[in-house]
């Protein structure tokens, strides 16, 4: 009975900390229509704040306290809002998870770069460990009830600012209808702010209060995740209720204590089950819930555009990708093509988010834990030989990406009902369970009828991490770096390529549907679960594949390959290329599985070597360790990613062959110079990149069509009436009339010929039709 | 009591001063222009139509006026003076009370709620909800009821209660008839009438003109992003076929 007490109360104030977390989440969510993934990080700045505060500057508790909760929680949340929030109007759903969980990425940065993790930090519960109370027989810390006491104070406050104030009215109007408000004389984005300071100074409290409970060293990465808890209760209360949210954390707050007290000594796992105890609460809660409403009327046009290449030109890009590695392999020594195989996987990885996220607009946050599954199943069944000689089968893969498409069913299949984010919780939640519990298993347990000792992930002895062997299928024997490095390249040309018929083909056509309007696309009578499910399984399977080749690349796999945070960073930096390309797959492979890594350790090399400046270079090694979340947070801006300008700019170029074929011809110089050894090779990765970035400039520079073009700067509605009508402009007239798409073949055909743009069919864009405007020039 | 108009919209030489004017104004979405250079007139206290088929560019013309959407080139001017890129929330504090297309209310918050937040514009709360209840006694029975699940014509009604109780200098309507039974929608217009002739300047968008023109006293095409007919309500009448059917 004393235990039961003693767990309850430390259950309820667990609980208390959470809902106010979850009530924080929930706030932000409902007044700008941004799911926060940051605000767990928000907790943890907050928490190592307070420390450095109090024990770091050694200032007095209440001012420690104020200047904290009171100036640096709110600040914080008005300035995220008024500096990146804002921007986010009108983008898709998953830009604005990229955007949120970017900037999570870069405050975890921020804080190991701050706050060295390797140091223990300690906050001592306010008025001192021994300060204590008694309540019928159990001992309760003043801390505790503190915590306790502020999660009641908060839930009431909210419900009298909500109920009892003007603007706490006005922000649950902002919920429906923000220009209404406007309407109404009030100011939506002050209004908005607010909501961002009130949020963050949730979080920041939450932070402050949780880490003396729960016990032990501040710990950036366990407090960041902290956001699953809130969001395991914020979608108990559907993401809206703020009174269900804090039953949630109610319940899962007294489900982890009691889990703590009452689970046998001899389960190894009930630690690891606890801390994914969440993460099934959520799947739970998800299961239960009930189907979202379709909405037809809220279709948001977004700012997202994507063009849309012919397989044709598909496959001579796969062709040229392939010959480009195999000419580039000439220039690297054996270490960088190990590095570069490792981006080629994390690219194959990258396009099962080019197919889910960029073809469907479904999401996936948890891309690399799916081929954590591939990974383990081929490990178990699929390794013949030993020691040096031992391979991976191409059945074991087989079998690994097919179980892997099953768990995906599974893992969505309850989501999958709901609007798009929920989906991505699910699947951030799996992620996490698995690498807390699934990837954990590294001690034998004894299987009951076939007295066999199995784990999941280990590789004998309790030793927490499996080795794959390269792949060997009759002759082709990947142990041999530059066949691995060209068959991950030809598997990706050939997925790619894939994906490309795939998007061309009619159920590439009802996944665009779907994406742009459910609502529209289930009255044509499309099953939409049907069409979610396969989609979500065959991109689980994409990632299988990529994850167990990764897994080879890296030879052994530890469960921090596959942590949450690699699965976020990649999606994000495949968001900030451009999702709905298959370049943007690789450009977002590549810069996640090296781009970043070379360069942070390339500042280190130089930072060791260099003793004086020593300083300088370990800043800017730190600095490029935030830099993607910089771009990341910046994708707001641009939320095509800069894939789509690249090919925008090149699209120029199409019918100026000459500064093409010169383009070639200077690269192909600057290749043979260093295949020569006459440059270095960072000097030709440098003139490259500077060649491909300046082609476009200098074909629009010399461009005698260029003129024309600036005729099309008059509305198009106007043209042929303020400007003259030439074939330039018919075809993009044609273009914005997806006339192309109308007209009979042989016509286009005819029309193409005459007409100045002479590209391919392929070459239709999904920009909106111009139609409405652009009927007026006929009248 | 006709206002005295021009056929191009402008004033004639003695009569009631603009409350709101569109000079050649310019507006899209995005990169494209719906309207390409409106020319509007609201005399002070009158009650100005604006006709046209769907898509014509009504409600963009009344978004621009009620500052929801920027104007790209051309004036916006209330009351004289220009008010180009000013907030919609700071002209709706200067007077300019606007009721968007569909139903203007928030449908998750209580008739209290709603009346609430029509203080916004610096009315005090008993004054409004006393107009309110005492124009519309069906929202005074509903006060404690979520506005979205009240029916379309007692939302509408709380929608223009905030006109009332508010008292705006300009009032801008966006198809009140919108998906409302013929008996609620001539109520509704019976109520805007009894605020014109209480010298409140309305602008109303309609696309049914039957409704409406009875009671205004200037009426105002609008096709394909132009005003291209201004005029007296019954010659306006004749022309709204052609304009509908031709173009
Ligand atoms: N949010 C929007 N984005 C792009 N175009 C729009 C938008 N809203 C309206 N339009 C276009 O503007 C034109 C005028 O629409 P609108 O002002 O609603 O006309 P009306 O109210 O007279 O029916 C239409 O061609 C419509 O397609
Ligand atoms: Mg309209």
């Amino acid at each position: 009975m004393h235990l039961f007490l003693t767990y309850t109360i430390f259950g309820l104030v667990l609980g208390g900390v959470y809902a106010i977390a979850a009530s924080g989440l929930v706030l932000t969510y409902n007044t700008s229509g941004i799911f926060n993934f940051a605000h767990g990080a928000e907790a943890m700045l907050g928490a190592f704040l307070y420390w450095e505060v109090r024990y770091g500057w050694g200032v007095p508790t209440p001012l420690a306290l104020i200047l904290v909760l009171g100036v640096f929680g709110p600040l914080m949340g008005g300035l995220l809002y008024l500096v990146i929030m804002r921007g986010l109007r009108n983008t898709a759903e998953v830009t604005k998870v990229v955007v949120t969980v970017a900037l999570m990425l870069g405050m975890l940065y921020l804080s190991e770069w701050f706050w060295n993790p390797q140091t223990d930090r300690t906050v001592v519960p306010f008025f001192g460990i021994t300060s204590q109370v008694k309540i019928l027989g159990a001992d309760v810390t003043t801390h505790e009830l503190i915590a306790l006491g502020t999660a009641v104070l908060i839930g009431l406050g909210l419900r009298l600012f909500f109920y009892r104030l003007r603007i706490g009215v006005a922000m649950r109007g902002a919920v429906d209808d923000p220009g209404l408000l406007e309407l109404n004389g009030h100011n939506p984005e002050r209004i908005a702010a607010l909501s961002w300071a009130m949020g963050s100074f949730l979080a920041v409290l939450a932070g402050v209060l949780l880490t003396p409970i729960s016990g032990g060293a501040l710990q950036a990465n366990s407090l960041t995740l902290l956001v699953i808890d809130a969001f395991a209760a914020a979608v108990f209360g559907r993401l809206r209720s703020i009174p269900r949210t804090y039953i949630g954390a109610l319940v899962l707050g007294l489900a982890a204590s009691y889990v703590l007290a009452y689970s046998p000594k001899t389960w190894q796992w009930a630690s690891n089950f606890r801390v994914s105890l969440p993460m099934i609460v959520l799947f739970v809660v998800l299961i239960v819930l009930p189907q979202d409403r379709l909405r037809g009327a809220s279709v948001a046009r977004t700012r997202e555009r994507a063009h849309l290449p012919s397989v044709r030109s598909a496959v001579i890009a796969g062709a040229a990708l392939v010959v480009v590695v195999v000419l580039l392999r000439q220039l690297m020594n054996d270490s960088d093509i190990t590095t570069i195989t490792l981006g080629m996987t994390f690219a194959v990885i990258a396009l099962s988010l080019t197919l889910l996220t960029g073809y469907a607009g479904e999401m996936n946050l948890a891309a690399v834990s799916f081929g954590a599954i591939a990974t383990m199943v081929s490990y178990h069944i699929g390794v013949t030989g030993h020691g040096l000689a031992s391979r991976s089968t191409l059945w074991g893969i087989v079998v690994g990406v097919i179980v892997t498409a099953v768990v995906g069913a599974v893992v969505s299949l309850p989501a999958l009902r709901l609007r798009g984010l929920y989906l991505g919780l699910a699947t951030m939640a799996f992620g996490v369970f698995l690498t807390d519990m699934v990837l954990m298993d590294s001690n034998p347990h004894r299987i009951p009828l076939i007295h066999t000792k199995f784990s999941l992930f280990s590789g004998g002895a309790g030793i927490n991490s499996l080795v794959i062997p390269p792949l060997r299928i009759g002759p082709l024997d990947l142990h041999d770096g530059t066949t691995f490095l060209v068959t991950a390249t030809v598997v990706f040309a050939v997925l790619g390529i894939g994906l490309v018929a795939l998007r061309n083909s009619s159920y590439g056509r009802r996944l665009t549907a779907m994406k742009d309007s459910p609502a529209a696309s289930a009255t044509l009578g499309q099953s939409l679960l049907r069409l979610k499910l396969s989609v979500f399984m065959l991109s689980a399977a994409v990632a299988g594949l990529g994850g167990v080749l990764m897994s080879m690349a890296l030879g052994s796999v530890t469960p921090d390959n596959f942590s949450i945070f690699l699965s976020l960073s990649l999606l994000m930096l495949t968001v900030v290329a451009g999702i709905s390309y298959v370049s943007g797959a690789l450009m977002g492979g590549l810069l996640s599985g090296v781009g970043f890594a070379l360069i942070v350790s390339t500042f280190h090399d130089l930072a060791s070597r260099h003793g004086s400046v020593h300083g300088l270079f370990s800043f800017l090694a730190s600095f490029a360790t935030v830099t993607p979340a910089l771009i990341g947070i910046g994708v707001g801006r641009n939320p095509s990613g800069s894939v789509h300008d690249f090919v925008d700019s090149y699209r120029s170029l199409r019918h100026r062959p000459r500064v093409l074929v010169g383009g070639g011809a200077v690269e192909a110089v600057l290749y043979v110079l260093s295949l020569t050894n006459v440059l270095g090779h960072w000097w030709f990765a440098i003139l490259t990149s500077v060649l491909v970035m300046f082609l476009p400039l200098v074909g629009q520079m010399s461009d005698p069509a260029r003129r024309e073009q600036e005729a099309a700067a008059v509305p198009l509605e106007l043209a042929g009436i303020d400007s003259p009508y030439s074939d330039g402009l018919r075809a993009e007239l044609d273009r914005a009339l997806g006339i192309e798409d109308l007209l009979p073949p042989e016509r286009l055909a005819r029309s193409r010929r005459n007409g100045r743009r002479s590209d391919g069919s392929g070459d239709r864009s999904m920009t909106e039709p111009l139609g409405a405007g652009v009927g007026d020039a006929g009248t | 009591m006709t206002a005295p108009v021009t056929d191009d919209g402008r004033p004639i030489e003695g009569g009631a001063e603009p409350i709101l004017e569109l000079v050649g104004v310019r507006a899209g979405y995005g990169a494209i222009e719906v309207l390409h250079g409106v020319d509007l007139v609201v005399p002070r206290g009158s009650l100005v139509a604006l006709l046209g088929p769907n898509g014509g560019g009504k409600t963009t013309t009344l978004r621009v006026c009620s500052g929801l959407l920027r104007v790209a080139s051309g004036e916006l001017r209330v009351a004289g003076r220009t008010v180009n890129g000013a907030a919609a929330h700071d002209l709706a504090r200067v007077g300019v009370c606007s009721v968007p297309e569909g139903r203007g209310i928030f449908p998750n918050l209580t008739v209290r709620e709603n009346l609430w937040l029509a203080t916004g514009t610096g009315v005090a709360r008993d004054r409004v909800e006393s107009v309110a209840f005492d124009r519309f006694p069906r929202l005074g029975e509903r006060r404690n009821q979520l506005a979205g699940t009240m029916s379309g014509g007692e939302q509408q009604m709380l929608a223009i209660a905030r006109a009332l109780a508010t008292e705006p200098v300009v009032l801008i309507l966006d198809e009140l008839s919108m998906g409302l039974a013929p008996l609620v929608v001539s109520a509704l217009y019976e109520t805007v009438a009894e605020l014109a002739s209480s010298g409140i300047s309305v602008l109303v968008a309609e696309q049914f003109a039957k409704t409406v023109l009875p009671i205004a006293q200037s009426a105002a095409i609008m096709l394909h992003g132009r005003v291209v007919r201004v005029g007296e309500p019954a010659a306006v009448e004749e022309e709204l076929a052609s304009a509908y059917l031709g173009g």
